[in-house]
């Protein structure tokens, strides 16, 4: 294998690296402070690329857009993310904040329930058929940047940027403001964070919608760069998501942004330079690893545990 | 004492009513406490004599999931079939849905469903050849006729499946007619072959490859799970020197995004869908081709007024290869049924007979008649040529 082919699988792999760290954000956000685990998080990001696609064909598709295609792609990102943050949000208020005092299986089954609600009422709304972006009629294919050899297109090099500039924010939100502040306690201990004057309810309602809010920005940036979605896509980018905030250390936000990008970078090695039949083969292979290795993951903490 | 004459209509209505009561609780009772079993031979008769009465045909498709495009279409026009064999022969055919997805297992709990229904004389499909291998056992054995409008893979008409019938070509022309297009007018001296590791793509995907090597080509094989939508390493993969990528696949998306990322890496290879990507609607590249088992009937003169038919059926809705296949399998069932329904009695092993000796003109041109494995006599594979989205037959 040569430089060229070096450099492309390594552009597929941060671009489809920085879709999974978002949708990783996600549940490593409502884990650390509910230690919930959201499976319908996949559900969520996949209404967003929906969301997304309704916009787009709302303001004239990919073929007659009525505004500038920059504008057109903020709108559709922009509507995706709050669509799926209020999303997230009436999933916690109805599906799982009803369940905070139950057994911890509770509210994981009522979880893997509004998933299914989901991906069957976007498939009552909007039919079986693959919908499609149509970004190479949006965007032209060959405009972008030569980096050794390699056409990277603007597409890859707009989800990469938005992606990482989308993750720093959180991670500054998180680390300097009032909300972050108040989220870390919340995480620690929620008892005491209520105690403490914090309106834990906000705080965990707030998580809900700005994870949600990312991976709704996450199902858009898939439908532009890999040009189509479907009403079952949420189930394999969520499990990859996962996999990511589980390898990351989940609850950890650098670490749920570091396993996305080093899954999917892994995953576009081990599928060009070994074969795209073992890709899945090698990426729960490393999962299985590094959780031999460090169980909380490579970013995670070791929690004691009083007995 | 003199009664009144409305307590009069009472006491006649409460005994009618009483001597009702009693006929029926005695006939019951006869039922219980009569011979263990009826005789098996009435019961036979009065299931064959039921079974002209209200025969039901399943519709074992993809109805949802990543195929549903074309059972959707097949489904449709089905549908289409029965509301003209009913009107124009006085017959009351109902359809009974079956989603099989792409998913053996559903296809297996499907065929199970379709057996256990005793109405149903006969199987539109299934339409995908894993759903074959799943289900056309359990067919076989309830005598039940399964018609595929869709399913190519070679084997299926091995012998394995004795009710199994197709109204297409199996997958053997198709690589033929596929590799000899690429070589004689692409000019194709190395190209990829891609399946997506299921038993549809795999089995033709091995037989693309073979019959590109009997021709010298330079051939390099690729598989992707056929849930995956990011291509950009498979597209990455294929060497830059390849004229053409042929994809078994039955997700015309997948081609489609398999073509967008070889654009976008700026490699010259053009995709081939094999027949599961035909959708003027999912598969338009730029520039591209596909296989289809089935001519284009929106082209053909002689099905002009059956288009115009089903566009007023189906209010205009667009259809590519995969309807009008499902529209000759539901025919040719509701032909056999009715046959072996001529003396007001039929038995599913009765339609399977007269299903094996069909002789009837085709919509998609020539006749349908089966060999003795299931498979058409005159089988022809065509080619198109797809130039963004416009499908244009070509071989």
């Amino acid at each position: 294998m040569d430089w060229t082919t070096f450099i492309q699988l390594t552009v597929n792999g941060l671009t489809l690296g920085s879709v999974y760290a978002l949708i990783a954000l996600g549940y490593s956000m409502v884990y650390g402070i509910l230690k919930l685990l959201n499976f319908a998080h996949g559900e969520v990001f996949m209404v967003g690329a929906f969301i997304g696609w309704g916009v787009l064909n709302l303001l004239g598709g990919a073929v007659d857009p009525r505004v500038p295609v920059w504008l057109l792609i903020t709108l559709m990102t922009a509507a995706a993310m709050l669509g799926a943050g209020l999303l997230g949000v009436v999933i916690e208020r109805f599906a799982y904040r009803p369940l905070r005092n139950a057994p911890r299986i509770a509210p994981l089954i009522s979880a893997l329930g509004v998933s299914f609600f989901l991906q069957n009422s976007v498939l009552i709304l909007y039919g079986a058929n693959f919908k499609t972006y149509d970004t190479f009629t949006l965007v032209d294919p060959f405009s972008g940047i030569q980096l050794g050899g390699v056409n990277v297109w603007i597409i890859r090099i707009v989800v990469f940027v938005s992606a990482i500039a989308m993750m720093l924010g959180l991670f500054a939100l998180v680390r300097y403001s009032r909300l972050g502040k108040a989220m870390r306690a919340t995480s620690f201990d929620r008892e005491a964070a209520s105690m403490m004057g914090i309106d834990v309810d906000k705080v965990i309602v707030k998580t809900f919608f700005i994870g949600s809010a990312l991976a709704g920005a996450a199902g858009v940036l898939v439908g532009l760069v890999f040009g189509q979605i479907n009403h079952f896509m949420g189930f394999n980018y969520g499990l990859k998501g996962f996999t990511a905030a589980v390898i990351g250390g989940i609850g950890s936000i650098p670490g749920a942004m570091f396993g996305g990008l080093f899954i999917g970078l892994a995953e576009a090695y081990s599928a060009g330079y070994i074969s795209s039949v073992f890709q899945d083969l090698i990426v729960f292979s490393l999962l299985v690893v590094v959780l031999l290795v460090r169980p909380s993951g490579l970013f995670g903490r070791a929690t004691i545990q009083k007995v | 004492m003199q009664e009144k004459p409305g307590l009069k209509k009472l006491a006649a209505g409460v005994a009618v009513a009483l001597v009702g009561a009693l006929a029926l609780t005695a006939g019951a009772v006869a039922k219980v406490s009569g011979p263990a079993s009826p005789s098996a031979s009435s019961a036979e008769l009065a299931r064959a004599q039921a079974n002209c009465r209200s025969a039901e045909i399943g519709v074992a498709a993809p109805l949802t999931g990543p195929a549903a495009f074309l059972g959707q279409e097949q489904l449709s026009w089905a549908q289409f079939a029965v509301r003209q064999f009913n009107q124009s022969r006085r017959t009351n055919f109902r359809l009974v849905q079956g989603d099989t997805q792409l998913s053996a297992s559903l296809a297996r709990t499907v065929a199970r469903q379709f057996v256990g229904r005793r109405n149903i004389m006969g199987v539109v499909g299934p339409s995908t050849s894993q759903a074959v291998i799943s289900g056309a056992g359990l067919f076989e054995a309830a005598s039940l006729a399964a018609v595929s409008p869709s399913a190519t893979r070679i084997d299926l008409t091995n012998g394995q499946f004795r009710t199994f019938f197709r109204v297409v070509p199996n997958d053997s022309g198709q690589a033929r007619s596929i590799v000899a297009y690429s070589v004689d007018t692409i000019k194709a001296t190395r190209a990829v072959v891609v399946d997506s590791q299921d038993d549809y793509s795999t089995a033709l995907a091995a037989g693309l490859q073979s019959a590109f090597r009997a021709r010298n080509v330079q051939v390099d094989r690729e598989s992707v799970s056929n849930t995956t939508t990011d291509f950009s390493t498979i597209a990455t993969r294929v060497s830059a020197d390849a004229q053409v990528v042929v994809f078994a696949t039955q997700t015309p998306a997948a081609a489609q995004a398999l073509s967008d990322q070889l654009l976008s890496q700026g490699k010259r290879a053009v995709v081939f869908g094999t027949d599961g990507a035909f959708s003027p609607d999912e598969f338009k590249p730029r520039n591209g081709f596909v296989s289809g088992f089935a001519p284009d009937i929106k082209a053909s003169r002689t099905a002009r007024s059956l288009v115009a038919a089903y566009n007023r059926f189906s209010r205009n809705r667009t259809f590519g290869t995969f309807g009008p296949p499902a529209y000759m399998s539901a025919t040719v069932l509701m032909t056999a049924i009715n046959a072996a329904c001529r003396d007001g009695r039929a038995t599913r092993a009765e339609v399977t007979r007269f299903v094996r000796i069909t002789r009837l003109a085709s919509i998609l041109g020539g006749t349908i008649r089966f060999t003795a494995r299931g498979d058409l006599t005159d089988p022809d594979w065509f080619v198109f040529k797809v130039t963004n989205g416009t499908y244009e037959t070509v071989g």
